[in-house]
């Protein structure tokens, strides 16, 4: 089976249908048996001028990351496709609109800036669809049909896709749609030079059926949050967070639950711990802002000991920031932000698959522990698609977390009672004989206030015992290294894992003796496992897209030595280059 | 103040060198070609050669598309200039973008010829002009063992050497427009037949091909006017090339055959000269226009014009009779003044 490992964009102007024609892509190469994995890149504004680019990174292995380098573009907009020539491998194909609507002066036209190793393919999207349809709405499928027809592609899978799409808006829409995708394949097939075809070799399991899902992390989260039980979602929208609820709006109540926009962030999270309070398990999911919103009332959940299961989607900082791009500043607001000492479970998955699997352990955990659980998420990872082997929570995965207490203690229940765990057995309001008392405010064991030095004291020392011992159900740190002595070993977490992992990979092609270090436990974390990997490796790397090195900070200390960081914040997935060219300078 | 802009169509040999002297002679200024085949600069007649496998295909590189980003030279391949205003100095591609220049020379070279009263056998017919044409060669070739040529310009005696070389049966049609544009007398022709025939090739002359039929995907019928049929794997077409400048029809630059230049190669429009294949050139002793073709003779027209249009007075250098020698033939070259 030949080696496949493409990149390919599609790059347009709002409206264009860029976003729309990506998707499609995804779908249909995920049907044709491609591993793949994909992410879109659009403009802050809802609606407008700005750039979109959808990129694929499509082959037969796993994708652990996007690549840096372009090998197909789609050019829907040749003015926005322009800022992608620098990305284009040598060996890369170009196709455009060849008749575009008007005369346009010289460099204008991508054809004016491409290299001349370069494959240029001029169709007329526009045109072709025009013919096929009576209009040139589907130039984006005609475009893809280009693609297909250029790379001898079957168009079974798209067509495939194309009717999911469209069915739901009638036949002759759908039909439309596939005449525009034809016509683009007919033309490639017809006029384009034979010699450029066969890039796109099709695997051995071409066609067949396999337990793949086409999933974002967002989408993945909600699955996950659904399959856990979740009865009540609250949340106020912002990106990248929103789709989790759109799609909960839609498939929640389906389920029996109930999901309601909130005025604001800090209702959301009063809503959540409301509910979790009362015995429903609820959820909220938001960004930044929304999480420095709730900050006080997560503090309260540590305080009274209510579980909340809080997603947060990181995306550029501070303050609004950059709504559309990705970053990884929030683990100091995640896990220390806040008044007082109030310590939470924060845990941070690096793929799809595993954005299903810690949200479904978030709800017993936060059950368990009866703290708030924080999911920290990013930009890239909530919006990248892949096609995961869809993980189905076992019952013991999504099974009552709660520690409930003894019914011989009935009359005499304390329900902050410090145990040697911490965990005090939980009483949900309206169990007989297990009243309480809640509050805010520093309290007893029977939940009291009292402000007593020797209380607060014992208090908070059960408070964060209870958290340290969560730790033994908290996924321990991943090595992926092929030696016993490292000279560098990358610890990253989040999206930017992937792009380690690539690295590393890639290093150890090179013959240098490099490891990568997989953290998920971003609080409490396993400092033992850490420090362990930290002692084998004469240099640490630890590549963050932030600027303050946020893991850096936290974990840095566990190694004899300074670690070496490695930050960025361009708003854009750390690329493995990068990264591969700082172990290597590490080693040099 | 941003050098002038020169524009070369074409990367023949004839449009290859009059870039690479552009950029020599005039290093301010910002040189493109442009061309609608895709790669470099390749050798044209060494062709057969590579279909015979005696070179690789990197070996047919004149000039690399590498090679002309190294010199600063803008290299737009895969793009077709449709339409040129000499007057107000434009000239527009294929995908609508509209480029201004100082000066063009032109360099399109020519378009395999097939003779009216074969354009209803085309389909089934390959030329060899083209890298894409070379290769389609190859694979068919790979396919059939034997080949009916049909014409007899100097490319098809190249042809027919590598074909032998590959152990194929050849039979070869000559025809009135053997050579053409040249003028084959009858000793020429007979000396031609007579060699071919030594070298075992089955040599049809004298007949008209009346009929083809396709039997399968890689086997023809053919059917003469005098009811004779051969059975062939693929049929090579070798009637010589016709200059390709469809496109300047409304450009206002005077044509016949092919675009007709002072002997500086000027068009008459100032800054706009055509060169190579492509272009009748005046002899002012003549009094009339004469076409050169060959490799070697490419080179020398493209640097010339590149040398007049940055203000140059090189008249083109050309023997009253120039020889042309193909396989062992000398073939001599003829004034081309029936176009």
């Amino acid at each position: 089976m030949p080696h496949v490992d493409l990149t390919i964009e599609i790059c347009g102007m709002s409206g264009d249908g860029t976003i729309a024609a990506g998707a499609l892509l995804n779908g249909a190469l995920s049907r044709a048996g491609f591993s793949l994995m994909a992410f879109d890149s659009y403009p802050a504004e809802i609606r407008g001028f700005g750039r979109c680019v959808t990129r694929t990174r499509v082959g037969v292995e796993e994708m652990v990351a996007l690549t840096s380098e372009t090998h197909v573009l789609i050019s829907l907009d040749d003015e926005q496709s322009l800022s992608r020539i620098p990305f284009l491998a040598r060996s890369a194909t170009v196709f455009f609109d060849n008749r575009p609507p008007s005369y346009v002066p010289e460099g204008q036209s991508i054809a004016a800036h491409v290299e001349p190793h370069i494959t240029l393919l001029g169709i007329p999207f526009g045109n072709l669809a025009a013919e096929a349809t009576g209009t040139t709405r589907g130039r984006n499928l005609t475009a893809l049909g280009a693609f297909a027809g250029a790379f001898d592609l079957p168009s079974e899978p798209f067509h495939e896709v194309i009717r999911k799409k469209f069915d739901p808006k009638g036949e002759k829409v759908a039909q439309a749609n596939i005449k525009s995708f034809d016509a683009g394949v007919q033309y490639a097939r017809e006029k384009l030079d034979p010699s450029i075809r066969g890039i796109l070799s099709l695997p051995q399991k071409t066609m067949e059926k396999d337990d793949r899902e086409l999933l974002s992390g967002n989408m993945a989260i909600a699955r996950g949050a659904l399959d856990a039980g979740l009865k009540l979602y609250f949340g106020y929208p912002i990106t990248p967070a929103t789709p989790i609820m759109e799609y909960l709006a839609k498939v929640l109540p389906e389920r029996g639950g109930r999901l309601l926009q909130m005025e604001d962030e800090i209702s959301s999270i009063g809503a959540v711990l409301g509910s979790f309070y009362a015995g429903s398990r609820a959820m909220t999911a938001t960004s930044g802002p929304g999480l420095s919103l709730m900050t006080e009332l997560i503090t309260h959940g540590v305080m009274a000991e209510i579980p909340a299961v809080i997603i947060d989607a990181q995306r550029g900082g501070p303050a609004t920031g950059l709504p559309t791009k990705s970053e990884q500043s929030d683990l100091h607001a995640a896990v220390f932000g806040g008044p007082g000492d109030s310590a939470r479970i924060v845990i941070a998955p690096t793929n799809v698959s595993e954005c299903y699997e810690y949200t479904v352990k978030s709800f017993q955990l936060a059950e368990k522990y009866q703290t708030p659980v924080i999911v920290l998420t990013d930009f890239f990872l909530d919006n990248r698609v892949e096609n995961v082997s869809m993980p189905h929570a076992a019952p013991e995965e999504i099974s009552d977390g709660n520690v409930y207490p003894d019914p011989a203690l009935k009359g005499h229940y304390r329900r902050f009672e410090r145990t040697e765990s911490g965990i005090s057995p939980r009483s949900i309001p309206g169990m007989e004989g297990f009243i309480f008392t809640t509050t805010g405010l520093e309290h007893t064991e029977k939940g009291i206030p009292d402000y007593a030095p020797q209380n607060h004291m014992q208090m908070s020392e059960k408070r964060h015992r209870k958290i340290t011992g969560a730790l033994a159900e908290l996924p321990v740190p991943k090595e992926f290294s092929q030696k016993e002595s490292l000279d560098v070993g990358v610890i990253a977490w989040g999206s930017t894992f992937g792009s380690a992992l690539e690295a590393v990979r890639k290093a150890e092609k090179k013959g240098i003796r490099a490891g990568a270090l997989k953290i998920t436990s971003i609080f409490p974390y396993h400092a033992d496992s850490i420090r362990g990997f930290m002692e084998r490796c004469g240099e640490i790397l630890i590549p963050e897209l932030n600027y303050e090195g946020q893991l850096a900070n936290l974990i840095g200390h566990l190694f004899g030595k300074e670690v070496t960081r490695l930050n960025r914040v361009t708003g854009e997935p750390f690329p493995a280059s990068i990264i591969l060219k700082k172990i290597e300078s590490l080693v040099t | 103040m941003p050098g002038p802009h020169f524009v070369v169509i074409g990367n023949g040999p004839a449009g290859n060198e009059a870039a690479l002297t552009l950029r020599e002679k005039a290093p301010d200024a910002r040189v493109t070609i442009i061309t609608r085949n895709l790669g470099g600069s390749y050798r044209p007649h060494l062709i057969p050669e590579f279909i015979a496998g005696n070179i690789p295909e990197k070996g047919l590189f004149a000039v690399t598309p590498d090679t002309y980003t190294e010199k600063n030279i803008k290299f737009r391949h895969g793009q077709r200039v449709v339409d040129l205003d000499p007057e107000k100095k434009t000239l527009t591609l294929d995908h609508k973008e509209v480029i201004p220049f100082d000066g063009v020379i032109i360099a399109v070279g020519g378009m395999p010829r097939i003779p009216e009263y074969l354009k209803v056998f085309e389909h089934s017919m390959l030329t060899l002009k083209t890298m894409e044409d070379a290769r389609r060669w190859i694979s068919t070739l790979a396919e059939t063992d034997s080949v009916l040529l049909i014409g007899g310009d100097l490319t098809s005696l190249a042809v027919t050497k590598a074909l032998l070389s590959l152990g194929k049966k050849i039979y070869f049609m000559l025809t009135e427009h053997a050579f053409w544009p040249l003028r084959p007398d009858e000793a020429l022709f007979a000396e031609v037949s007579d060699r071919l025939a030594c070298k075992g090739v089955d040599v049809i002359s004298g007949k008209t091909l009346e009929g083809l039929a396709s039997t399968s995907e890689n086997s023809f019928i053919v059917r003469f006017d005098d009811r004779r049929e051969l059975e062939v794997g693929m049929i090579g077409a070798f009637f010589g090339l016709a200059p390709d400048i469809g496109f300047l029809r409304r450009s206002g630059i005077r044509m016949d055959r092919g675009l007709l230049v002072d002997e500086y190669l000027c068009t008459g429009f100032e800054g706009v000269y055509a060169t190579g294949d492509c272009a009748q050139i005046y002899h002012p002793e003549l009094r009339d226009y004469w076409v050169s073709i060959g490799y070697a003779n490419a080179e020398v027209l493209g640097r010339t014009a590149a040398n007049n249009l940055l203000g140059g007075k090189d008249q083109t250098a050309v023997a009253a009779e120039s020889i042309f020698e193909a396989e062992g033939i000398n073939v001599n070259t003829s004034w081309w003044m029936e176009f």
